[in-house]
């Protein structure tokens, strides 16, 4: 009865002549013209993450030649991998729109946890690094069990249970490290490629590969980001929403304990104040990674590779910094303003897009 | 003293996509009540944002008592002594009702000291004025709909407001409370207040107001005539346009055809009684009832999100247990269009193809092939073409196309789901009349090829062309279901001596 006509509207600019020629009701694929597409790749987050590690590493290049050691670039990498993961953590939340304050309290417990098992339990460290990740799994549950169960803010209920955790942490463990780490686990950390490449730093990579195939390739991705941006919506065409928003926690419990475990084989210890108190010293990275990334902090809207490069970015500045002899509580500052910036900057972009409808 | 207390002459606005009003005028008199009619989306809501200061107009000038204004926020509307009782409820549930009613003076002076006896004796005289029963301590959130209802006029009355709008204020009143508002407002409009008063019930247009103002597609379908000698065919007439608005379907038989969904004695933990529905194959029924008869409330039990308490659901004629709305879809094949488009039917900030694709990412992932794009296009974009969405691609964003297209989506993402029983709450609001005209075609098309269709509309006409049968809704009840003729004037008065016959008994 109706043709299979489509029937394009051409909203885009109007000096996309050739372009838009192309969007005529022939057109099959229903695609944004090339123009537009290309104008949209330079305004991404990622470009700019790009264009901003290769300005300050030249910058600190010119600064201290040391920073490009061989043994800098390791320590660089390494540490990187670890902000990366602590910000694939957060991230994994931050699409529910909701946030996870407990993260460094999981990362710590899963460390300690696998820390136990190696030493005390003596389960080889495969085993060990498990189960250290299963408790950082269960501890997202229990988090994403309460925010779905009581119907609270994810910031109340992880507030409380970074303090729960953590405690409970120090108690069992009675405050005491795990210094009998198998070398061969110890080793990850300590392995150098080519001399400056971390094995840690790799599989940051392959974890923000997964994390690329979960959200843009499976159902449950897809329904992560649909219940972050609009969970009635999402409900109402089907989506488990409390279902998919504990798996979320999980998996931010899960990848806390990865990060938990790499400080572990850094340290060649499961220390209880390695994160700080409660937990508190990864916050900054946590959330600096995914914002500066664009991961939009309402819900909804995604981005593992932003949150690498800006992970990256913020691991980079901080090294470059401390080689600059500059006393820590300015990076800390430093740090503090680029969250604040990346933000303000995130929101002039984001407006620019929207008037010109260039999604 | 100029003859008009309040003018809007040549009112134009659009929004991205839609031209809502379009040289659009109104005048209201001193102390009278002026109507204004339309059907949903004929631009009522955006005319009265106008006024009360929320939207500024594109083109054309308000004025008051001969002078032309500028209103460039609600704030400055108040000022001007222009009130307005919205829709929407603007109540802060846990204030009181005195705080609520005061809330806007207050605001203004936010370091001076509250004397809660003052205020609560102010607050009294105007409950009293809309008898009002209600301790002004008492917060809003303790209180009935009816009565958060006339809080909020006792609110717009509390501005000692001129010009006063009431946008639908009958919508959750009973009749008893409608009489009485009624002689509030007949009282005021003796004081010399200028009213404006919206409804969709034209008995109660004809019993109020003076004039009236009909808007039809965003244009002036009548402008400030004297409602005397209009009857209600002709207020009608006006709204809708053409007669034949109502389609000249032929009537179906569905006598042989197998049940898809029937609720059978069915109570629900949101208070529905006894109800008692069938909707056969190929069929569409249409679920008629005022504002708050519990017609959503049902769609919503019947896809899960509420519970059954009683009786049974029947899906192709087996008994089913319901216990969550993925259950629904992904088991039972009930697709669910909601009325709330931008709440709950889609995700704005998402692209086209992840709105009408969320239906079958579950069924295209069960194969543990990845899910990519191009696969969910392959899916949907034979019923996106078919719907003819105006968009530039697939990977637009929702929010950027107008209301139609994305009803046309939010009814896309079933049609790709492929569900067997398909509910539509309230599926014209907010669109133009083509884009409904088209969108009842589809409907009855979908019906055709075998798919049950349950419309809930409170449009009157929208429900006549396109019901098979009418099943009538009030109060959580089921007053009866009628065989649709297509006879307007027939219909509308049985359906409507179906709702009163409870109220007149």
């Amino acid at each position: 009865m109706h043709p299979p006509s489509l029937q394009i509207m051409d909203i885009s600019m109007p000096s996309d002549g050739p372009a838009a020629a192309s969007l005529d009701a022939s057109d099959t694929t229903l695609t944004p013209s090339p123009r537009v597409r290309r104008v949209r790749f330079y305004l991404t987050n990622e470009f700019g993450l790009v264009l901003l590690i290769i300005i300050f590493g030249a910058a600190f290049t010119f600064a201290v030649p040391r920073f490009l050691s061989h043994f800098n670039l390791f320590i660089l990498g390494r540490t990187a991998a670890e902000n990366i993961v602590i910000g694939f953590a957060m991230m994994v939340v931050v699409v529910t729109g909701g946030l996870d304050l407990s993260v460094g309290a999981i990362g710590v417990c899963a460390a300690m946890g696998g820390g136990w098992l190696m030493q005390v339990a003596g389960l080889p460290w495969p085993l060990a690094v498990i189960g250290g990740l299963l408790l950082g799994a269960a501890l997202g549950f229990v988090n994403g069990w309460a925010v779905v169960r009581s119907g609270l803010h994810s910031f109340i209920i992880t507030l409380a249970s970074m303090s729960i955790f953590f405690g409970v942490m120090i108690f069992i463990t009675r405050a005491q490290a795990f210094r009998s780490i198998p070398l061969s686990f110890a080793s990850f950390a300590h392995i150098r490629y080519f001399g400056f490449i971390s094995p840690l730093l790799l599989l940051a990579v392959v974890i923000m590969l997964a994390l690329v195939y979960l959200y843009r390739l499976t159902a449950l991705g897809r329904e992560m980001l649909a219940a972050g941006a609009r969970a009635s919506a999402a409900e109402l065409s089907g989506v488990r929403v409390k279902r998919v928003i504990i798996l979320c926690h999980m998996l931010a419990g899960l990848l806390a304990g990865v990060a938990g475990l790499m400080l572990v084989a850094r340290n060649d210890a499961a220390i209880p104040s390695m994160a700080g108190q409660l937990g508190q010293d990864w916050l900054l990275p946590a959330f600096l990674g995914p914002v500066l990334g664009g991961t939009l902090l309402s819900g909804g809207f995604v981005s593992p590779l932003g949150t690498l490069l800006g992970s990256f970015l913020l691991t980079l500045l901080t090294n470059g910094l401390l080689l600059l002899q500059i006393g820590q509580f300015w990076v800390e500052a430093v740090l503090g303003l680029l969250l604040l910036v990346a933000v303000l900057l995130d929101q002039a972009r984001r407006s620019f897009i929207a008037r010109r409808r260039m999604i | 003293m100029a003859e008009f207390l309040f003018e809007a002459l040549g009112i134009s606005k659009s929004f991205p996509g839609v031209m809502a009003l379009q040289d659009v005028s109104l005048q209201m008199r001193e102390a009278s009540i002026h109507a204004l009619l339309g059907e949903n989306g004929a631009g009522k809501s955006t005319l009265i944002k106008i006024i009360t200061g929320i939207h500024r107009p594109d083109a054309g000038e308000l004025r008051l008592a001969g002078t032309p204004i500028e209103l460039t926020s609600p704030r400055d509307a108040m000022a001007k002594r222009i009130g307005v009782v919205h829709q929407e409820r603007n109540l802060i549930p846990r204030f009181s009702v005195g705080e609520n009613i005061y809330l806007e003076q207050l605001a203004g002076r936010p370091l001076k000291p509250l004397r809660y006896p003052e205020l609560y004796r102010q607050s009294r005289k105007w409950l009293d004025l809309l008898d009002l029963d209600v301790d002004p301590a008492t917060p809003v959130s303790r209180l009935s709909v009816a009565k958060m209802q006339l809080v909020e006029i006792a609110k717009a009355l509390a501005l000692d407001s001129r010009v006063l709008l009431l946008d639908e204020p009958t919508a959750s009143l009973t009749p008893h409370e409608t009489v009485t508002l009624f002689k509030v407002l007949k009282r005021l409009r003796d004081d010399g207040v200028s009213m404006l008063f919206v409804s969709h019930k034209l008995e109660e247009v004809g019993e109020l107001c003076d004039q009236v103002t009909v808007l039809r597609d965003g244009r002036n379908a009548a402008h400030s005539q004297p409602l005397q000698g209009l009857g209600r065919q002709d207020l009608v007439q006006l709204m809708i346009g053409r007669k034949e608005q109502i389609a000249d379907w032929p009537a179906r038989n569905f006598a042989a055809a197998t049940p898809a969904l029937a609720l059978k004695g069915v109570s629900t933990i949101l208070g529905h009684r006894d109800i008692d529905l069938t909707v056969k194959r190929g069929e569409i029924l249409g679920l008629y009832g005022l504002v708050g008869a519990g017609r959503t409330e049902l769609a919503k039990c019947i896809i899960g999100q509420f519970a059954v308490t009683e009786g049974s659901v029947e899906i192709q004629g087996k008994a089913v247990k319901i216990a969550s709305v993925a259950d629904a879809i992904h088991r039972h094949g009930i697709g669910y269009v909601s009325e709330d488009r931008k709440a709950e039917g889609l995700i704005l900030m998402h692209s086209v193809l992840a709105n009408a694709g969320i239906t079958v990412w579950r069924n295209l992932g069960h194969h543990g092939l990845p899910l990519t794009d191009g696969r969910i296009r392959s899916r949907i974009e034979p019923f996106v073409r078919r719907l003819e969405v105006r968009t530039p691609s697939l990977a637009q964003l929702v929010g950027n196309l107008s209301g139609g297209n994305q009803q046309k989506i939010s009814v896309a993402k079933w049609l790709a789901a492929g569900v067997k029983v398909l509910i539509v709450d309230e599926p014209s609001v907010g669109i133009d009349i083509k884009t409904k005209a088209y969108l009842h075609e589809l409907l009855r098309e979908l019906s055709d090829t075998g798919t049950a269709v349950l419309v809930i509309t409170s449009d009157m006409p929208e429900m006549i062309t396109l019901a098979d049968r009418i099943a009538v809704m009030n109060d959580y009840r089921i007053e009866g279901t009628i065989t649709n003729t297509r006879d307007y004037e027939e219909m509308s008065s049985r359906i409507m001596s179906l709702i009163h016959r409870v109220e007149a008994a």
